[in-house]
């Protein structure tokens, strides 16, 4: 019996490092520098590259929530992005937050979204060219977003309650032990305000982890179609919810299966157990 | 108003004079520093302690060497996935801590990090900025519990 093979769904949504190292320069094209190291693109960067910090630049510095699309706009023309510009985005932590970046850029109707698969620290372990040189100021104008497209790639808390009622397929990206409720901060983290460990009932536990390699690289479309189509019983149509602690590893799921693995409704519950965890009567589960 | 060791206040008033922008800068140049800090070939040292604990993305080494008048000096390793903020941290503390007594290392308030650190950047996700001075008071507590019993 011959092994089904599969491809990626839209793997123009990858770009590798040697790609990139080729075509620096690529017209209507910006490079994304997104970590959860704060300083890091200041330490050096991918020539080209502009930084967006996930806290400072993408969510709004009073309310839990993104910035307008004012901002939005704000923030593309200050580094040279157009409506029509492509966006590389990579980072540091397998790319965490490069897919963050790149999910709040689709927030804003950003379509014209690519990945460096591996991240930084492949790009790094090559030896490929790294600079300190922010590059020149390169104004673009963009216009205001007329909305944003939160109903198609988010979920809020009543959605993943639903979800979770109707028996609809969640995904718990994080570590086993914060979905068993062992522990309510994934190793090497400080506490983030959690009140209770568990998850949310009816929940799928696939560690974001599973989806990549130890290059940081994502595993291949037949490896993640096990994990994922077959392991959680996905079907192609159905409506997905991925949740983490505060959106950022779930968002590199919401990637997996958006771009690598081609469903159609995935949506990130960036509250993730920040809110569930400390919202009074929340269901949880626990299991052992 | 809190009296910190010399050269650490010094570091300190650098640091609370610049603006957000130089403050990076320079956290910057001390990240960069930090390898300097680590033990060199031939040194010898009163206490090892090297360990990986869940506060710090890596595993962090801290080495004291202490004097007849109980003053330190302190060469800490860092593991490859160490933040940028808490390379920084390690080069700022060796640097202003060196020669400090051990009794004022332990009294030493961790209220100056902000101060070093600037606002912006005290956020959740980096509080391992507290981590070193942490390890560097346990690895001074550790010492000077030695040094009671060995005198009982």
């Amino acid at each position: 019996m011959s092994e089904t093979t599969y491809a990626y769904a839209h793997p123009e949504a990858l770009v590798s490092t040697e790609w990139l190292a080729a075509h620096l320069d690529e017209p209507d094209t910006r490079i994304v520098e997104s970590n959860e190291d704060v300083l890091l693109y200041s330490t050096g960067h991918i020539p080209g590259a502009v930084h967006i910090d996930w806290r400072e630049d993408l969510q709004d510095a009073l309310v839990r929530d993104y910035i307008q699309p004012e901002a939005f706009a704000a923030l593309c023309a200050r580094h040279g992005i157009g409506p029509d510009t492509t966006v590389i985005f990579y980072g540091d932590k397998s790319n965490w937050w490069a897919c963050y970046a790149l999910w709040a850029f689709r927030l804003f109707g950003h379509t014209k979204v690519k990945i460096l698969d591996g991240g930084r620290d492949k790009w790094v372990k090559e030896g490929r060219a790294m600079t300190k040189e922010k590059p020149l100021s390169m104004a673009a104008e963009y216009p205001v977003p007329a909305k944003r497209f939160d109903a198609d790639i988010r979920a809020f808390y009543d959605d993943a309650l639903a979800q979770s009622q109707e028996g609809l397929p969640l995904i718990d990206v994080r570590s086993p032990g914060e979905f068993k409720g062992e522990v309510t901060h994934m190793p090497e983290y400080p506490q983030e305000g959690v009140l209770r460990g568990g998850h949310i009932p009816g929940a799928h536990s696939v560690p974001w982890k599973t989806a990549v390699k130890d290059d940081a690289t994502f595993k291949s479309p037949t490896e993640l179609f096990q994990i994922y189509s077959f392991g959680c019983r996905l079907k192609s149509d159905d409506d997905i919810i991925a949740y983490c602690r505060i959106g950022e590893r779930s968002s590199h799921t919401w990637f997996v299966l958006t771009y690598l693995l081609g469903y159609e409704k995935v949506r990130n519950y960036d509250g993730s157990w920040t809110e569930w965890g400390n919202r009074v009567q929340a269901p949880i589960e626990r299991s052992t | 108003m809190n009296a910190y060791p010399e050269k650490l206040g010094a570091i300190i008033a650098l640091f609370e004079s610049l603006p957000e922008e130089e403050k990076r800068e320079n956290l910057i140049a001390y990240s960069e520093q930090s390898k300097k800090h680590e033990p060199k070939p031939g040194e010898t040292f009163d206490l090892e302690d090297v360990r990986k604990d869940e506060e710090c993305t890596d595993t962090v080494g801290v080495f004291l060497r202490v004097d007849a008048e109980k003053r330190a000096r302190f060469r800490i390793t860092l593991g490859p996935q160490v933040q940028t903020l808490t390379k920084a941290m390690t080069a700022i503390l060796c640097k202003g801590l060196d020669g400090s007594t051990l009794d004022e290392i332990m009294e030493l308030p961790a209220d100056f990090v902000p101060k070093i650190v600037g606002g912006q950047l005290v956020r959740i996700r980096s509080q391992t900025v507290y981590y070193i001075l942490t390890r560097m008071k346990s690895a001074s507590k550790v010492f000077l519990n030695r040094l009671r019993a060995a005198q009982l």
